[in-house]
């Protein structure tokens, strides 16, 4: 296909929530007269994603991220904007959007509960109308992969959180959907099971070429798997390109790590820049980006033989989306990638 | 594309998930026969007390009449409306409308299942009920021909008619009020309080033009014997004329509704 997989314009998206204040006289109040407020969860953002791509999309809670994703797949009407997955509008939810696409959300189920999930997947294996041989090389190649052998056979009531997050996986990739939208896949799993989530969304990247869209909390999910990200806050996108730019784009400053001899411990190196933390000799400093290397160098000369060692650092990635979200930093969108 | 392998696979999950449930089921059962009993049982007191019958209707008739409604009752009945609700609110819609079948066809096979399961049990029950008020039928071998297409009519009626009440989820967070409304409504036009014959003429004339009767009523009059053959063609005309009104209706909401949806909790 050529062009981008998902393209998206002005996309915004209002919902209108009853407000009502407490006390039994605005309970009365209400039921002759409701007031509504407009909540915009996402307001008019573009994107554009290509064939195989996997995006990282990152914001707080009630940033836009999942009310985006429920419109590209077709759950939600936008209130304005144009989309087009696939060459398909998502909400029009015609059969041959749904065939290749999938929605997968943390927590949420979609097996039947009594039953084992070998035999929900014969029912999805009917409802997306897959052929026996590709059903059958689909199954043989998530069950290696997830390594659901043990657990398809289980009703699904059974199994534990992260064992149904992993069937869960397999019944929503099972009809081989070319566009996949995450939605915090790991929420509330150990940490193996997120890292053997992560690996396999890595595969499935690699394996089948789909692209993929992916919300998580977790940065680690961010960081292994994706290469480009979209920051949304407040529903609009704050940045969109690369991960590895992101700090330099969105942090205004460089962390300088200084290790001071045993005998200058006590140096005040407030001088250089702002002193985040002091541990025993270990000093972190915060610098401006554009005289990082100008400090570091006057740190070296000042202090000659008393530094043990010095690093210049970019923030963790962590705390620059931290720092995005309590508005401390940029508020204009950066270029896009 | 056809939907007999969907409905094959949807049918076999189905079965070996009630096969879990078989209880409950019989006890749901149970639960929607003991009303037309008790009306049955009360009917049968009234009319014995004057004299053996009331406007015409013995003992046996009003016998034969709650026997052919509690029958048809189960065999139109649906629950969609009340399981809607929640899966709206709960997010459980959600998954069901990322694939490319629509929800209407998991009711359409909890709505087989359930009535398969329990049918065997009914039947008996029925059948001692029948024996033990001397229940008189006047059917005659056509009127179970044509009791066939009208109690498909009454329950594709009544299943529709539910989904209409079921997508005003969409819309409104307690569907409780609207469902309750539905019911009462039944209780009066459809047949249930007593034969419609027995009613005033104005309510009567409401009856025929309100879809209730449609659902469980004439059904009911035409298992039976108690209709002609003109009154039987008129009956399933007229359940055919609500069908196509509720059907249109529906698809207008679900469109509708779907624009409104907001798939919260999902």
């Amino acid at each position: 296909m050529n062009g981008p997989v998902i393209s998206v314009r002005g996309l915004r998206k209002v919902y209108k929530v009853h407000e009502r204040e407490t006390g039994l006289g605005a309970t009365m109040r209400s039921l002759v007269r409701r007031r509504f407020k407009e909540v915009v969860a996402v307001d008019g953002i573009d994107l554009a994603i290509d064939s195989g791509e996997v995006v990282g999309f990152l914001g707080p809670n009630g940033a836009g991220k999942t009310t985006t994703l429920k419109m590209l797949s077709g759950l939600l009407y936008p209130t304005a904007g144009e989309a087009k997955v696939l060459g398909h509008i998502p909400w029009q939810r015609e059969d041959t959007y749904l065939r290749r696409m999938a929605l997968l959300m943390g927590n949420r189920t979609q097996l039947v509960w009594d039953i084992p999930a070998a035999d929900s997947f014969l029912v999805l294996k009917e409802i997306f109308r897959i052929d026996d041989p590709t059903y059958r090389r689909r199954l043989d190649e998530l069950v290696e992969l997830l390594e659901l052998q043990p657990l398809i056979h289980k009703p699904v009531r059974q199994l534990s959180l992260g064992e149904r997050m992993k069937v869960e996986f397999a019944a929503g990739l099972l009809h081989g959907p070319d566009v996949v939208f995450l939605d915090e896949p790991t929420l509330g799993l150990d940490v193996s099971m997120q890292s053997r989530i992560r690996t396999f969304v890595k595969e499935l990247n690699r394996r089948s070429g789909a692209t993929i869209l992916l919300t998580s909390h977790y940065m680690d999910d961010i960081v292994a798997l994706t290469k480009r990200v979209v920051v949304i806050h407040h529903g609009r996108i704050l940045y969109d390109g690369a991960l590895a730019d992101l700090a330099e784009r969105m942090a205004p400053y460089k962390l300088v790590v200084a290790t001071l001899r045993d005998g200058a411990a006590d140096t005040d190196l407030s001088v250089y820049g702002d002193v985040v933390s002091r541990d025993g000799g270990r000093v972190r400093l915060q610098v401006p980006r554009a005289l990082a290397a100008e400090r570091t160098a006057r740190i070296i000369g000042d202090l000659g033989t008393a530094l043990a060692d010095l690093t210049l650092e970019d923030p963790a990635i962590e705390e620059v989306i931290d720092r995005v979200f309590s508005g401390e930093s940029v508020g204009e969108k950066v270029a896009v990638a | 594309m056809t939907l007999v392998p969907i409905y094959r696979a949807l049918l076999l999950a189905g079965f070996q998930q009630a096969a879990q449930y078989r209880v409950q089921s019989l006890l749901w059962m149970l639960f929607a026969i003991i009303r037309p009993v008790i009306f049955l049982a009360a009917w049968v007191a009234v009319a014995t007390a004057q004299g053996g019958s009331i406007a015409g209707y013995s003992v046996g008739d009003f016998a034969a009449y709650y026997v052919c409604l509690t029958f048809v009752s189960q065999l139109a009945m649906a629950w969609n409306s009340h399981e809607f609700e929640w899966e709206v609110n709960q997010g459980r819609l959600s998954p069901k409308l990322l694939r490319p079948l629509h929800p209407l066809h998991y009711s359409v096979v909890d709505n087989i299942i359930f009535k398969l399961n329990t049918l065997p049990v009914l039947g008996l029950i029925l059948v001692a009920i029948s024996l033990s008020f001397g229940a008189r039928y006047a059917t005659q071998p056509w009127h179970v021909v044509a009791f066939v297409p009208s109690i498909i009519l009454a329950a594709a009626l009544l299943f529709m008619f539910n989904w209409v009440i079921a997508s005003l989820a969409f819309w409104a967070t307690r569907m409780r009020t609207a469902n309750t409304l539905f019911q009462r409504a039944s209780f009066v036009f459809a047949g249930q309080i007593a034969p419609i014959s027995l009613m005033p003429v104005w309510l009567q004339a409401m009856s025929f033009g309100l879809p209730f009767w449609y659902m469980q009523g004439a059904p009911t009059e035409i298992l039976k014997g108690s209709v002609t053959v003109e009154q039987a063609l008129l009956i399933m005309a007229g359940q055919s004329l609500w069908l196509v009104v509720t059907y249109v209706a529906f698809r207008w909401i679900w469109r509708r509704g779907l624009r409104a949806y907001q798939a919260v909790g999902a």
